[in-house]
């Protein structure tokens, strides 16, 4: 998968860039620190039609929605159902312990909408894996929408680009699904045990998907987060932008969530008496350090490796140098890297290098705890 | 008027009475263990040159767990090409892949279409990935190359309940086989590559609910009570390097021990896989 359209930069250009970004401190072209995301104009809550929506506007221009839709759905080959259907109606089980409550991974359907990319095209499918991938890694999320033994929730969440894939919009789409999950409500359940389930009308009275604390109006829970992480050289740089990626080494994208044992994972009646008693604590649990977990990690297929190679001055016929070989580009090919010159990398990366690019992102203190931080403080409405 | 020229059965629907086979019983209860040791991976073949109308073919088997009713899994890969790009295209410095994997409608326990649905376009960018890492791509400036792997048998265990067996845990192991399949077609097809790319499975495994998870090689997800992580590397054993990392799971952040003991067991599987590779390249130049 060519990971972005061709960023069309010269041999010069790029050898430049991956110059500048091998420096110690690097130099990005827009003049960011190494771990510097770019600047994010977010808000929640944007469409009423949707139970739960969210904008956000990069810097450079990109823009993404997400809008998040519930449908109650009977629960295919309700095999715990049916013998509680047959076995009297009159037997109720309304104690349902956190085990039994189990999602399966088709309750969510995501869809990834970027213009100029077909529908079928290989970077929507490999970008609605990876978002999806982490949303589902560890069961946790499914079972937020079980509602009894017969029902549950299937969630759509539609993700939409809407402006030209100016950058690798991985990062961008991850963190608008992240607080479009956050602002999402699903009506407040009356029925009790396995009835069909019956909803209150009064959208006041909605639950949050992911409750919150009555005192700060923080989540305690959250949903996963991608990050896009590479390497050039001897440096690690996040949050790339398009010419950035054009030169990587490597490029990852890891996807880490919070421990879900801090917070409470209910979303029944009782999540706000929950939510009150164990206030105190999940605000203890917050302020102290985040147990993060990590999801899922991805290779992004550099650009790099699509982009031209530069034909250094020895064997260049405009500097003198002798054409005594018909194939000019099996010789560049074969030529010895010239410093200076830009050459396309192949090959992989070291293990090494991909193991330090996941413990820099996961490190105490690191790009993911400032990323959670920061998306903490947005006002969620 | 009634029906009297035939008996007619009595108007209330009754349901046949369905009595559970104790041994069937026995059998789903008692689930296969894994009987390999934790770094052994299963047995496989491979051969090149199988479809003769492909510049490149190959073959891949890998054996099953040995329990009846459990298919291995079977892969057939053909690349055509370098061919020219057409007209309309636009120039290339180099060569532009494009891998296609795709599942039988038959190969898994649930059917599948004949249109790739996106778990199986996921793979073909993964298989993308691993591949174009080792391809010396600038060799063959304006030229394009189609690989196309069909998986034939999809390594699943029929006997499993819908509920126990997870594919997503299965989807690992295929494109595994997939990158060690479509290396040896590269290879047959002579197209230059820095080296051969295999692909190994590593997992970090619970077998019952109460033990201490451990981490196998080149698992079978049926095998297991439960995968905490999973991980599928492609490497390239001469310059020690990886092409491909996917990694799924569910592990904290505090032990990246864990994580990296995972990666180093991949690329243990991913080199094993190698060997076999290797041999049968041999074999075919001999």
């Amino acid at each position: 998968m060519a990971s972005t359209q061709h960023a069309l930069l010269s041999p010069a250009e790029l050898a430049y860039l991956h110059a500048a970004l091998s420096l110690t401190p690097p130099i990005r072209p827009d003049g960011r620190s190494p771990a510097q995301f770019r600047p994010l104009v977010a808000e929640t809550g944007i469409l009423p039609g949707t139970n739960g929506s969210a904008r956000i506007c990069f810097a450079d221009g990109t823009e993404a929605i997400v809008g998040v839709k519930a449908e109650v759905e009977r629960t295919r080959g309700g095999y715990e159902g049916e013998i509680v259907e047959g076995g009297g109606a009159e037997e109720v089980v309304t104690d349902v312990n956190d085990e039994e409550k189990k999602g399966e991974s088709d309750w969510v359907e995501m869809t990834v909408e970027i213009p100029g990319l077909r529908d079928d095209d290989a970077t929507t499918a490999f970008l609605g894996a990876m978002i999806s991938e982490a949303l589902l890694a560890d069961g946790g999320f499914s079972r937020r929408l079980w509602i009894n033994r017969r029902f549950h929730w299937k969630l759509y969440l539609d993700i939409l680009l809407i402006s030209p894939p100016l950058s690798y919009p991985l990062p961008l789409l991850s963190l608008t699904t992240h607080l479009a999950l956050l602002a999402t409500r699903l009506p407040r359940l009356k029925s009790e045990g396995d009835e069909d389930p019956f909803f209150d009308d009064d959208w006041a009275a909605a639950r949050y998907l992911y409750p919150r604390n009555k005192k700060d109006g923080k989540t305690t829970a959250r949903p996963p987060v991608t990050l896009l992480v590479m390497a050039v050289g001897n440096n690690i740089i996040f949050d790339p932008a398009k010419e950035e990626l054009a030169v990587a080494d490597v490029a990852l994208a890891v996807s880490i969530g919070e421990d879900a044992t801090t917070a409470a994972t209910a979303t029944g009646d009782d999540a706000s008496l929950m939510m009150d008693v164990d206030s105190t604590t999940a605000a203890a649990a917050i302020t102290s350090a985040r147990n993060l977990r990590l999801l899922s990690i991805r290779t992004i297929d550099p650009p790099s490796r699509l982009t031209p190679s530069g034909v250094p001055n020895a064997t260049n016929t405009a500097y003198g140098a002798a054409t005594t070989q018909k194939q000019p580009e099996a010789r560049t090919a074969e030529a010895e890297a010239v410093e200076g010159v830009w050459r396309a990398p192949r090959g992989g990366a070291k293990p090494l290098v991909m193991a330090a690019l996941v413990h820099k992102v996961l490190e105490k203190g690191g790009i993911a705890d400032e990323v959670l931080d920061a998306l903490h403080a947005v006002d969620l409405g | 008027m009634t029906d009297r020229r035939r008996i007619n059965g009595p108007v209330g629907a009754t349901i046949p009475l369905v009595f559970e086979d104790v041994e069937d019983y026995e059998q789903v209860a008692t689930k296969a263990a894994r009987s390999r040791a934790p770094n052994a991976v299963r047995k496989m073949y491979l051969k090149t040159g199988v479809t003769p109308s492909a510049s490149g073919s190959a073959y891949l088997e890998i054996e099953t767990s040995g329990k009846g009713g459990v298919s291995g899994l079977k892969l057939s890969c053909t690349v055509y090409g370098p061919r020219s790009l057409p007209r309309s295209s636009p120039f290339s410095p180099h060569i532009i892949l494009s891998t296609h994997v795709k599942y039988a409608p038959f190969a898994t326990k649930q059917r599948r279409g004949y249109l790739r649905d996106p778990a199986e376009r996921d793979l073909g960018s993964h298989l993308e990935a691993a591949l174009r890492g080792a391809i010396i791509a600038d060799r063959w400036p304006k030229s394009g190359v189609d690989i196309i792997v069909s998986i034939i048998e999809g390594d699943q265990d029929r006997e499993t309940s819908k509920t126990q067996g997870d594919e997503a845990w299965d989807i690992m192991n295929a494109l595994s086989g997939c990158i060690t399949v479509a290396s040896a077609a590269l290879a047959d097809a002579g197209i230059d590559c820095v080296d051969t790319v295999a692909g190994g499975v590593a997992a970090l495994v619970r077998d019952t609910a109460d033990s201490s998870p451990s981490i196998v090689v080149d698992p079978i997800p049926s095998e297991h009570e439960k995968i905490l992580a999973s991980c599928c590397v492609a490497y390239l054993p001469t310059r020690n390097e990886v092409t491909n990392l996917w990694y799924k799971g569910d592990l904290p952040a505090s032990d990246m021990e864990l994580y990296t003991k995972l990666v180093e067991k991949g690329i243990q599987a991913s080199t094993n896989a190698n060997r076999v590779l290797l041999e049968c390249l041999g074999e075919t130049v001999n």
